[in-house]
């Protein structure tokens, strides 16, 4: 029924390079036609500790990764323990000698392999790659190659280790019967979720984004600064969140779309700003990334626990828009029409997604085909220009300062205060009322805006109906290989796509999340009036494994 | 050509200082206006307290911002299009309490924005609390047993902060005040005026500036030297503590803020 599905675990001390092999490794899988999913389990530490990465690898398109393991690599002692459980029936496991400790991890010496191969230290990253390579029966040259793409010096000593290692395995030392398929073409680039937001956004036209770093934002600052060259854009880390939000409003306000992210803690400290982008009316796509809170809560593993604050974000009462991305494709075209979404409604919205689908990698095709332009041709309006003309949309004419759309005598006030038609502060009742209903005609005319993209997607079809979103989507996805069910998610969450999901008023569903007290299903009983019959929840910040949600799903039906 | 005042109704109190900054203010912009600048490319931001109603009677382009984030709206404009000229006014419970990040960092970065700091010891706004600049023992509704902390000077930290111009004038000497803000504006990089401005209400201090104040027109010749000045108690010396030359926030960036065309960002996508 389904592909084979070959996964990888690797597991070491942070600092050791773990993650950087799971890549070069899912690099090569991807090169010689397989989809991989890959995920880093890591700390929030340096050096130390223990991280592991996983990267699934099949002829098929992956939804997750998967939690029981076919190979195994084990930098450290504490790593062989930790994964003893974590193979499949005939998982090979292998670590450095003296590591296995009565364990059934075959040892190798690769710590001596290694100080051989590197007078002045290197890493055992490169051993990883070269066990699957050679286990794998992967050809040695591609191998090397592979190494010199994805680390950069040390090249002598990187080959060394790699021969050294991928030479245990000859036929004369040990033969394992594992093969890496080879298959027909398929995506050739890996991508994390956050790339393919900061990607998608950029197409649609962003030129600045404004972070501070966070856990599982911060990679979207770090991808965009690096990029920054070739993309044009202005990527700025900012004395905090409040900065970054701020000053994207100030871009805005001076034309340029922008963009910012955080993580629940950083985000909170962004509330005054997205109230203040709903007062001034500023066109701002702000990415949440989430993680487990509250407070500092568990950095680096992934939740859904900020439902509700990215519907509430913000004081006061302004529309906002929150949607989800449930798949890599997602992200990077979600981000694109928040984008214009955002110019369009002069609007705050809000990109909300998870560490799993943030930091996750994923090889896929960019879906570039119809990415809509965050335009600036706005309707520049009556004369004398009045920033907040009173319209039956609600969307008033936006100008820039010193730009061309700007005559002489257009004065351009964004104003924190209720304000007046031309943006001056008022206290005035009849004028406070105008200006909130011009402000509450924009609820429509951004459900309006917003019917024109997908707002849900429907996976499958089964006996029972599961909800889920944002990342969640895609466990369930996976899991659909192995159960028939109809899978029902909603990418925009606000405004609520009403409409696309009346057939499901009523009806008896199943909900799936990472949060405790199962917000989003309180959230779908709230809208739509279904009746609740098992939440699936996932709180320890780990994402759902496969079979987890097949049985989970199973038991709910029998219930 | 356009009058600089709103027709905004002016409800700052009878006396305010903040009347003689305005005057200078639009003395310094009508000077600028003089030598070719364009309103439309002079643009302000302003936080939250009765510096911030300068928004609504100044006719110029800008954003009304939130408490403390006037200079973080300043940075954002002017990164997104380095060639209009960002004035931020701040008051000093704004900018040195809620906002001091923001101020301390624009001065870090040598972003080319003036900064005019309306410093009347409290929060007027409010009705009269200590400020972080108000004086120990100062008695407002929030310490009515004396303020026991001792005020930042403002000069001096944004110095350290690295601001490449420095300059201290009083709302009564609007020409001072006026030619000041006028150079402030013109110098390239980060500009800071802090604005002596006695608080009718709450904080009246038009004897003491009367008194004290002394404008210095020879630009100090160290650092140290400006300090001496900047602190002095018994004189209060106004004039410029610093000029320098730094590179600004956008020239060392190279500004590569610079959208491109759909085209161009489809043939990246492609590749």
């Amino acid at each position: 029924m389904t592909e084979k599905i070959l996964t990888v675990l690797i597991g070491g001390k942070a600092g050791e390079g773990v993650k950087k092999a799971a890549q070069v490794i899912a690099d090569m899988a991807a090169k010689l036609g397989n989809y991989t999913f890959q995920v880093d389990d890591y700390q929030s530490l340096i050096k130390g500790g223990h991280n592991f990465s996983v990267v699934s690898i099949s002829a098929g398109k992956l939804c997750n990764a998967y939690k029981k393991a076919d190979l195994i690599i084990s930098f450290d002692q504490r790593s062989v323990l930790r994964h003893q459980e974590d193979g499949s029936e005939d998982a090979l496991h292998f670590c450095n000698e003296g590591d296995a400790q009565g364990s059934s991890a075959i040892p190798l010496p690769l710590a001596k392999l290694k100080q051989q191969s590197y007078p002045d230290g290197g890493t055992m990253s490169i051993a990883a790659i070269a066990i699957f390579a050679a286990v794998g029966n992967i050809n040695y040259d591609f191998m090397l190659q592979s190494i010199a793409e994805g680390y950069h010096g040390n090249s002598a000593g990187n080959t060394a280790f790699a021969e050294a290692v991928y030479k245990l395995f000859s036929p004369q030392e040990m033969q394992v019967n594992y093969h890496i398929s080879k298959h027909r073409m398929v995506p050739q680039s890996t991508f994390s979720g956050n790339q393919l937001i900061a990607l998608g956004a950029w197409a649609a036209g962003m030129d600045c984004y404004y972070g501070y770093p966070m856990t599982p934002a911060s990679p979207l600052l770090h991808y965009l600064a690096k990029q920054s060259d070739k993309l044009k854009v202005l990527a700025m880390q900012v004395e905090s969140e409040l900065a970054a939000i701020n000053m994207a409003i100030g871009s805005v306000f001076a034309g340029k779309r922008s963009m910012v992210g955080s993580s629940g803690g950083g985000f909170a400290l962004m509330q005054e700003g997205f109230a203040l982008a709903g007062m001034v009316e500023a066109p701002l796509l702000c990415v949440l990334s989430s993680r487990p809170g509250p407070a500092t809560g568990v950095s680096t593993y992934t939740a859904q626990e900020d439902l509700y604050f990215a519907l509430n974000q913000g004081h006061g009462e302004f529309p906002r828009i929150v949607a989800s991305p449930d798949c890599f494709e997602r992200a990077f075209s979600l981000a694109a029409e928040l984008l214009d979404l955002v110019w369009e409604c002069q609007s705050p919205a809000i990109l909300l997604t998870e560490k799993h689908l943030s930091e996750s990698r994923s090889n896929i095709d960019l879906p570039i085909d119809d990415i809509p332009e965050a335009t600036q041709t706005i309707p520049t309006g009556q004369k004398p220009y009045q920033r907040y003309e009173i319209t039956e949309s609600g969307i008033s004419p936006l100008k820039f300062p010193g730009t061309q759309n700007c005559a002489e005598d257009d004065v351009i006030k964004w104003n924190s205060n209720e304000h007046l038609e031309s943006g001056v502060r008022t206290d005035e009742a009849p004028a406070i009322v105008a200006m909130r209903d011009k402000r509450k005609r924009k609820y429509e005319t951004i459900a309006k805006a917003t019917s024109r993209y997908q707002r849900v997607a429907i996976y499958g079809s089964g006996q029972s109906v599961v909800f889920a979103y944002g990342s969640t989507a895609m466990e369930l996805r996976e899991a659909q290989k192995y159960h028939a069910f109809t899978l029902v998610v909603p990418i925009y969450l606000e405004p609520f796509p009403g409409e696309e999901l009346a057939s499901y008023a009523g009806q008896e569903v199943i909900v799936a999340e990472h949060s405790s007290q199962a917000h989003f299903a309180e959230f779908l009983k709230n809208k739509l009036k279904v009746k609740v019959k098992a939440t699936i929840l996932r709180y320890d910040g780990r994402h759902f494994g496969t079979d987890e949600l097949v049985q989970a799903i199973k038991e709910a039906e029998n219930a | 050509m356009r009058n600089l005042t709103s027709s905004k109704e002016n409800t700052w109190c009878v006396g305010c200082g903040n009347f003689g900054l305005f005057a200078s203010v639009k003395e310094a912009i009508q000077k600028l206006q003089d030598e070719g600048h364009n309103l439309q490319d002079i643009v302000m931001t302003s936080g939250i307290g009765c510096h911030g109603k300068i928004f609504d009677y100044l006719n110029i382009s800008g954003i009304y911002g939130l408490h403390g984030r006037s200079l973080a709206l300043a940075q954002g404009i002017k990164l997104a299009n380095p060639a209009l000229d960002v004035i931020a006014f701040g008051g000093d419970g704004d900018s040195f309490s809620e906002g001091l990040e923001h101020t301390l960092f624009a001065a870090k970065r040598n972003m080319d924005i003036t900064f005019i700091l309306h410093n009347n010891g409290n929060y007027g706004l409010t009705t009269g609390q200590a400020s972080p600049l108000s004086p120990v023992g100062f008695r407002g509704v929030s310490t009515p047993k004396g303020n026991v902390e001792i005020p930042f000077v403002p000069v001096t930290l944004m110095m350290e902060a690295g601001a490449t111009f420095v300059a201290r004038s009083y709302t009564a000497k609007i020409a001072h005040l006026a030619d000041t803000i006028y150079q402030a504006v013109k110098h390239r990089g980060f500009s800071f005026v802090e604005v002596l401005q006695p608080c009718v209400s709450y904080n009246n201090t038009y004897e003491l500036y009367n008194e004290r104040c002394r404008p210095f027109s020879e630009l100090p010749q160290s650092d140290e030297e400006a300090r001496r000045l900047a602190l002095a108690e018994d004189e209060i010396h106004l004039g410029i503590f610093r000029r320098t030359e730094r590179l600004c926030y956008h020239d060392a960036i190279n500004n590569p803020v610079e959208s491109l065309s759909r085209a161009q960002r489809s043939a990246f996508l492609q590749s």
